[in-house]
């Protein structure tokens, strides 16, 4: 028996707890339920086990979607990781005001609402006319259809992102840079260490935790991606992924299922194989530290 | 510490104006092209600043006389608002909880909401699209608003503020024979001023900038919003020039721009706060 006394705590968390049940723990529940069945919205669902599970890993996008993701994900979040934390680095060894106005500037993109980002940058990569070609043929090169050729694709997709993120890891890294403490730096130069020897054997050691959510995080929300892909590549759910398939990736993949064939189903236990990928890589990445804290 | 020009200053300078000029180029860059005159071919204006200024109004003065662009605002703006209220009022209502009390069963309901935060969205999007259309609430606002208002991290985030809130304060007002809504209240809220306010700005950047969600639950055009028409701007075979595409664009970004020049610091403190602490 609960204790009266209790009573307006319950209150008080009542709303948000519902809403959270509402619209979070019954979603996922109901969605794994939906990934047994076959079912279009419309005519009534069926149950078909696993089916649903087989006939997405056994098709040639899933397969195609994986791939591109893997590549994308091994490039993006290093390279990303990398960049955010020179810029870091960078805004850190100005002073006062420089260095605030430095922290704005790189963190402009993050401002800006991702869809809008994706399409500055597709106008950006418009072959002749767009702001990267014009700049290329300035120096006598070829006109590129960076969005359209296979070869190039990813890696623009890529370069966006990048451009995109780096902004918000660098802030990161930055309030974990501030934290350290001065004398730390003191000690190292007393010993006669370097700028460069200060940095792998006191700022990377000290940062590693705030390094390791930030690489964490960003392999969550990378496994994730879509918006850019989405409208680089002009999709909708008839047709999307690009030139064959160049950026098609898993999420893209799902809504597609979902919105465009509506295969509800299929669409639901995609959302869980993602899942089940997304939490493998997260567990991964905490054994991995765990184990590193233990030796 | 010596100032003299070193070759490392030199360095330094050079390489965060440069980076600083490829972060901000673009949407400088989207600037011109708004406010230059329609039909210059690239190779005689390339865009690099602005030339005219009379051309750009009136673009925008096209764009939102001449098409759905000032109702997406509207809608925009509501959707943003009533999320900014919602998450702050369930959230802070359920963070003072969580933060300054002991109740049976909170440190259960805390790890399941917090576990939440790693799952991936991805997951939840079909299966809340289809709760979202048996509830009858597809385009409709509370379609757009309710499903979001149970942030996790707003909650966390919250949490972690009113953690400081000094125990005395709270046992005074009990004291002088306060409820435990008027703690929470007249001495909780306003102390936590500051924590709901990087709330708020992280929310509307949050919800201005979704694309996903209005995309799937608010397909009529009486219900779509900036980003929405933004995209439609931005498609394929949309017609348009692409200074007046651009002119969509820059409208677009006006609000959640304007936004950071004045909460920076805020925002800035918020996400490296989430990141820290987490």
């Amino acid at each position: 028996m609960i204790a009266k006394r209790h009573v307006p705590h319950y209150l008080m968390v009542l709303p948000f707890m519902l809403l959270f049940a509402g619209f979070f723990l019954y979603p996922i529940a109901s969605g794994f339920t939906y990934s047994f069945f076959d079912w279009n919205a419309v005519s009534p669902a069926h149950f078909v086990g696993l089916a649903n599970y087989q006939r997405i890993v056994a098709s040639s996008d899933f397969r195609k979607a994986m791939t591109n993701l893997l590549t994308y994900v091994a490039i993006t979040v290093p390279l990303g990781i990398a960049i955010a934390f020179g810029l870091a680095l960078l805004v850190n060894s100005f002073k006062g005001f420089w260095s605030n106005f430095f922290r704005s500037a790189f963190f402009m993109p993050v401002v800006l609402p991702m869809f809008l980002a994706a399409t500055i940058w597709r106008w950006i990569y418009t072959p002749n006319l767009g702001l990267l070609n014009m700049a290329l043929g300035w120096f006598g090169i070829p006109s590129v259809n960076f969005l359209n050729d296979t070869h190039t694709m990813l890696y623009a997709l890529i370069a966006v992102d990048v451009w995109v993120s780096a902004g918000f890891n660098m802030v990161i890294i930055l309030a974990g840079l501030r934290n350290i403490p001065a004398h730390y730096y003191e000690a190292a130069r007393l010993d006669g260490a370097n700028a460069l020897q200060q940095t792998i054997h006191i700022t990377i050691p000290v940062l590693y935790p705030v390094l390791f959510f930030v690489t964490t995080y960003g392999f969550i929300s990378a496994l994730q991606v879509f918006e850019v892909p989405w409208l680089l590549t002009g999709s909708s759910f008839a047709t999307y992924g690009g030139r064959q398939g160049a950026l098609l990736f898993p999420v893209m993949d799902m809504m597609g299922r979902g919105f465009g064939s509506l295969k509800f189903g299929q669409a639901a236990a995609y959302g869980f194989i993602l899942t089940a990928i997304i939490v493998l890589f997260t567990l991964a990445m905490f054994l991995l530290r765990k184990r590193e804290l233990d030796q | 510490m010596t100032t003299s020009l070193s070759g490392g200053t030199v360095l330094r300078w050079t390489l965060a104006i440069a980076i600083a000029i490829v972060a901000v180029f673009p949407i400088w860059w989207m600037l011109n092209v708004v406010f230059a005159e329609p039909g210059t071919p690239v190779s005689i204006n390339p865009r690099l600043f602005p030339t005219s200024l009379a051309a750009g109004f009136t673009k925008v003065e096209k764009i939102l006389t001449e098409t759905g662009y000032l109702h997406a605002y509207y809608i925009s703006i509501a959707y943003s608002l009533l999320t900014i209220a919602g998450v702050l009022l369930v959230g802070s209502m359920a963070a003072f909880e969580f933060a300054l009390f002991d109740f049976p069963g909170k440190r259960i309901l805390f790890a399941v909401v917090m576990l939440s935060l790693m799952v991936p969205t991805a997951v939840t999007l079909i299966p809340t699209y289809l709760l979202t259309v048996s509830l009858g609430w597809l385009n409709t606002m509370q379609g757009l608003v309710v499903p979001g208002l149970a942030s996790a991290f707003g909650l966390f985030l919250l949490i972690q503020f009113m953690k400081t809130i000094p125990r005395e304060m709270l046992d005074a007002a009990y004291v002088d024979g306060a409820s435990h809504f008027q703690v929470y209240r007249y001495v909780a809220l306003p102390l936590a001023g500051n924590a709901l306010v990087t709330l708020a700005i992280l929310t509307f950047l949050r919800t201005w900038g979704n694309f996903i969600w209005p995309l799937v639950v608010a397909p009529k055009p009486a219900l779509y919003t900036v980003s929405q028409i933004v995209g439609l701007f931005n498609a394929p075979f949309s017609h348009t020039t692409v200074d007046v595409v651009m002119t969509a664009n820059l409208l677009a970004v006006l609000p959640p721009l304007a936004f950071f020049l004045i909460f920076q610091r805020k925002i800035v403190e918020g996400i490296a706060m989430s990141g820290t602490k987490g």
